[in-house]
């Protein structure tokens, strides 16, 4: 794994100069947005820190992101995009056997967020309240998750085709959203040095979890 | 597994009053047995490091019979392997960075598992070839929790003394010690100085700035186990050699040093054609009470025999001050013992050596360690310190080794006892 990450781009490819400078602004707002947030939480930042910091002005701002939450949800597609183009650089981990797979990808994504866990926990807050756009029923968040999905999905069906698991289908791309959300619980509560428990029980569960399946089979 | 174990005892418990006392005894034996079977299979379940418990828990004679000895000291701890992915993050989550970053090279694959994890080859920055030793995530918590689950599940069994608090927290001790692996590069340490005038004992080389709590590195030890050792067809001069070095290594460590190397795992001891050992493995290291160093050596001296005070003497030293020195249990553990030592190691034959490939005296060294442990009553540094010399002989054993016991021990042995041994004989 390298540790530098390969610049991240935006998913839809900047058609001209104009979008690439729009691009290139929302990248400067978010970076300053996210040192703030890391000093003073997410609720705690406001709008003319802001834009002091990443040194524009609050109306235009206001063009970029129309809250605090298009931020935050600005900063998870960017997370998703990378993990994506990241995993398909990993050329060993190909090659590896599912658990390992799926947890190489959670745990880059834990990585990820390792330096704004109290963003990210206030993020969680949020997303719990119905009419947050970070919320996984929000209209906001479709899209990231449908990308995020079939990017697990792609995962699955390669383990499916090489028989390490029987058909999941849609399901299981599903059931791993579901316990990444469960993983990031945990991870936020985990005092333990280097989060090791965490890494327990990603690595236990998701042994677990393959073994039944391997067993049990699955028939829908 | 809780329910189970307990279950059992609470059993036995209320049918208690009603049974006769030699049908109570016959029982408990059943019982044991039984119990012993559910504890391993239930430890096996967990697949935790308590499976390390049923290892130390084989070792108090005074609270489980003999079956259940056998039982549960077949028990090895093994913990789950890592994937390359995990072993990764767990060596970040020490060193705050990724094996790459920290040394030169460093194999993906392990080279051997270990009880908490498992061994890696690496070459440090300044081109050192090293072992690095990284533990599964969360084993002291794991250790924690599964000892809290013990607890409950064996808290009838406390209540009918069987399994007390102090035993149990002094195993959880244990083996929590043996997690920190800063502890063991502390005993790498100090065993390397110690052993070093012994010249053919090679000890790891502890590296402190590259050790954690769960990683550990060391100097990388050349050598081969013993059954790759045995493949190379050594010469019968040259297993002499090893066998003689073997011995000394064990009586020196406990007259002279006072603290064995206690896991005599074959896996541990590496072979050189040069005749020298190299020694890996400091997880578990035994610092012995003076008393029972002197102990072993006023035993081995045989003075006792018609010395009465230094019998008694002896005698509460492995037995424990509550039991009478005229027992009869007490007598004919003694001379179970003696018979034994007088046979293999007679003070009578000073230069001769012993053939340990003789199949009489792996049938003598059975039969004393089988003998050992139904008298529940010893104690357990003593049935500790005779494991050891058990795994050293089935070295020397698997070695066809022909080595100067007597002499040997003699050389190292506080002087008055190995004199009061001589003037014995002449
Ligand atoms: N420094 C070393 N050099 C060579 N081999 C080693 C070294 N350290 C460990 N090993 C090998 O790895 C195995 C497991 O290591 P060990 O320290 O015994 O683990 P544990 O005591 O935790 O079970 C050993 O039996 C030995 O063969």
């Amino acid at each position: 794994m390298k540790t530098t990450r390969a610049k991240p781009k935006d998913e839809k490819k900047p058609s001209g100069k104009r979008d690439r400078n729009k691009e290139k602004t929302k990248q400067q707002i978010l970076a300053a947005a996210l040192e703030l947030f890391r000093k003073h939480g997410l609720e705690g930042t406001t709008t003319k820190q802001i834009s002091q910091k990443s040194k524009i002005a609050e109306g235009t701002l206001f063009n970029y992101f129309k809250t605090k939450e298009d931020l935050a949800l600005y900063f998870f597609q960017k997370e998703t995009s990378d993990l994506i183009k990241w995993f398909a650089k990993e050329e060993r981990l190909q090659k590896a056997p599912l658990p390992e797979k799926l947890f190489a990808i959670i745990h880059r994504q834990l990585e990820y967020i390792t330096p704004y866990e109290d963003f990210i926990g206030a993020v969680f807050f949020r997303s719990l309240q119905a009419h947050s756009k970070l919320s996984p029923l929000s209209l906001e968040s479709q899209e990231l998750r449908l990308k995020y999905l079939r990017f697990v999905r792609d995962v699955l069906q390669q383990a499916e085709e090489n028989e390490e698991i029987p058909r999941v289908g849609e399901m299981g791309a599903y059931a791993v959203g579901l316990f990444y959300v469960g993983i990031v619980m945990h991870w936020l509560h985990d005092g333990s040095e280097g989060k090791q428990k965490t890494l327990a029980l990603l690595d236990r569960s998701l042994n677990l979890a393959t073994k039944v399946l391997k067993k049990g089979g699955w028939d829908w | 597994m809780g329910a189970g174990i307990a279950g059992n005892y609470l059993a036995y418990q209320m049918r208690r009053p009603f049974v006769a006392a030699k049908k109570n005894e016959e029982e408990r034996g059943t019982l044991q047995r039984k119990n012993a079977k559910q504890i391993r299979e239930g430890l096996q379940e967990l697949r935790g490091p308590v499976m390390k418990l049923g290892q130390a828990l084989s070792m108090q004679t005074h609270m489980l019979n003999a079956e259940a000895i056998e039982e549960l000291a077949g028990l090895q701890m093994q913990a789950p392997p890592m994937h390359p992915t995990l072993m990764r993050a767990q060596f970040k989550s020490a060193f705050g960075k990724y094996p790459d970053e920290v040394f030169r090279s460093f194999e993906l694959e392990p080279f051997a598992a270990s009880s908490f994890g498992q061994v890696h080859w690496a070459v440090t920055k300044r081109g050192e070839e090293v072992a690095v030793k990284i533990q599964y995530p969360a084993i002291r918590e794991t250790v924690k929790k599964d000892f809290q689950m013990l607890r409950t599940a064996s808290f009838l069994a406390r209540v009918t003394g069987h399994l007390s608090e102090p035993v149990v927290a002094e195993v959880q001790r244990g083996i929590l010690e043996e997690t920190d692996y800063r502890k063991e590069a502390q005993n790498l340490e100090y065993f390397g100085k110690q052993l070093k005038p012994l010249g053919f004992v090679h000890v790891p080389t502890p590296y402190f700035e590259l050790s954690y709590e769960n990683v550990v590195t060391m100097s990388r030890m050349k050598g081969l186990r013993m059954q790759e050792f045995l493949q190379t067809n050594p010469s019968p001069e040259l297993r002499d050699k090893i066998g003689v070095n073997l011995s000394n290594l064990f009586f020196y460590q406990l007259f002279k040093v006072g603290a064995l190397h206690a896991d005599p795992h074959p896996g541990n001891y590496l072979f050189n054609q040069d005749g020298t050992i190299s020694l890996v493995d400091f997880g578990c290291v035994k610092y012995l009470k003076p008393e029972v160093v002197r102990c072993y050596a006023q035993f081995w001296s045989r003075e006792w025999v018609h010395n009465a005070p230094l019998y008694a003497e002896i005698t509460k030293v492995i037995f424990g001050p509550q039991f009478s020195p005229r027992d009869t249990r007490v007598r004919r553990c003694m001379n179970d013992i003696r018979t034994f030592y007088d046979e293999f190691h007679p003070l009578t034959r000073t230069t001769e050596t012993l053939e340990l490939a003789d199949p009489k005296f792996m049938a003598g060294l059975d039969r004393l360690l089988r003998a050992l442990p139904k008298n529940k009553f010893i104690s357990p540094e003593f049935v500790f310190l005779s494991r050891t010399e058990l795994g050293m002989c089935n070295l020397l054993h698997t070695l066809k080794a022909r080595v100067p016991m007597t002499q040997i021990v003699r050389q190292w042995m506080p002087q008055t006892y190995a004199d009061k041994a001589q003037s014995k004989v002449l």
